[in-house]
């Protein structure tokens, strides 16, 4: 799931070399927390934060399959 | 207050009318590393582009493999989300922006025959009538697709209500 984050992370802003993704499990399931270059914020949230939903979406989907739950904050 | 008027500078994204086949791969092989990493075993197809809706060209490239419900998710919002990063992603990559749409086994094939074919019943019905019917609502490009159907439809014309996610289309007699 990290991959994926960082994949679409890097992907889409101008400073891939400043994506950083944090990975942290509890009984809830994996958090995820994504730190982008303060520029590259609205790269990866969007307007009204839909970028920021269809990542959410897709890490959905895997976790799914993983029998887990994920969640993905922005730093 | 003084100043100067802004300049601004707008560089308009490259317009493919004819989207060539060197870019298309490198979007097929954005949308396989998504599907990779997401963990589904797929292969993705692309469809004849030559089928041109609303003299608009699409690519489509449709995911085919066991079990991808997962990826279209509730009334294909998943689906949705997929397209969504997959067109940002080449967007950003290439500097050109793409009509891409991303389907699942054909699902959204198949949702258009379905909604053209309710559009076209529910148009003869407003017609003979003459009474207005509104539909539930509806994703934008389902709108769309609506609106298209019926744009020569005799008799009936068609328009969108309603804000957000609640908006859909009504059909009105002419």
């Amino acid at each position: 799931m990290k991959e994926l984050i960082e994949y679409i992370a890097k992907s889409i802003v101008n400073a891939p070399d400043d994506v950083a993704v944090n990975e942290e499990t509890d009984e809830e399931g994996v958090k995820f927390t994504l730190q982008v270059a303060d520029e590259d914020k609205g790269r990866v949230i969007g307007k009204q934060g839909r970028i920021a939903a269809a990542i959410r979406t897709l890490i959905r989907v895997k976790a799914a399959k993983a029998g887990t739950r994920a969640s993905l904050e922005i730093l | 207050m003084g100043g100067e008027p802004a300049v601004v500078r707008v560089e308009p994204l490259a317009s493919l009318s004819q989207p060539d086949s060197q870019v298309i791969e490198v979007a097929k092989g954005v949308l396989e590393t998504l599907l990779g990493k997401i963990g589904v075993a797929a292969t993705v197809v692309i469809q004849d582009k030559s089928k041109v809706e609303s003299g608009v060209s699409q690519i489509v490239f449709d995911i085919k493999g066991e079990d991808l419900g997962i990826l279209i998710g509730r009334r294909g919002h998943t689906l949705a989300c997929l397209q969504f990063i997959l067109r940002l992603i080449v967007g950003h990559q290439i500097g050109v922006w793409l009509p891409i749409v991303v389907d699942v086994e054909g699902y959204k094939a198949r949702c258009s025959e379905r909604l053209r074919a309710l559009a076209q019943r529910l148009a003869e019905r407003v017609r003979v009538g003459g009474v207005p019917f509104s539909l539930e609502p509806m994703l934008p490009y389902e709108r769309r697709i609506i609106h298209i159907a019926l744009a020569d439809y005799p008799g009936v014309t068609t328009e969108s209500i309603g804000e957000g996610n609640a908006r859909k289309v009504v059909i009105y007699p002419k």
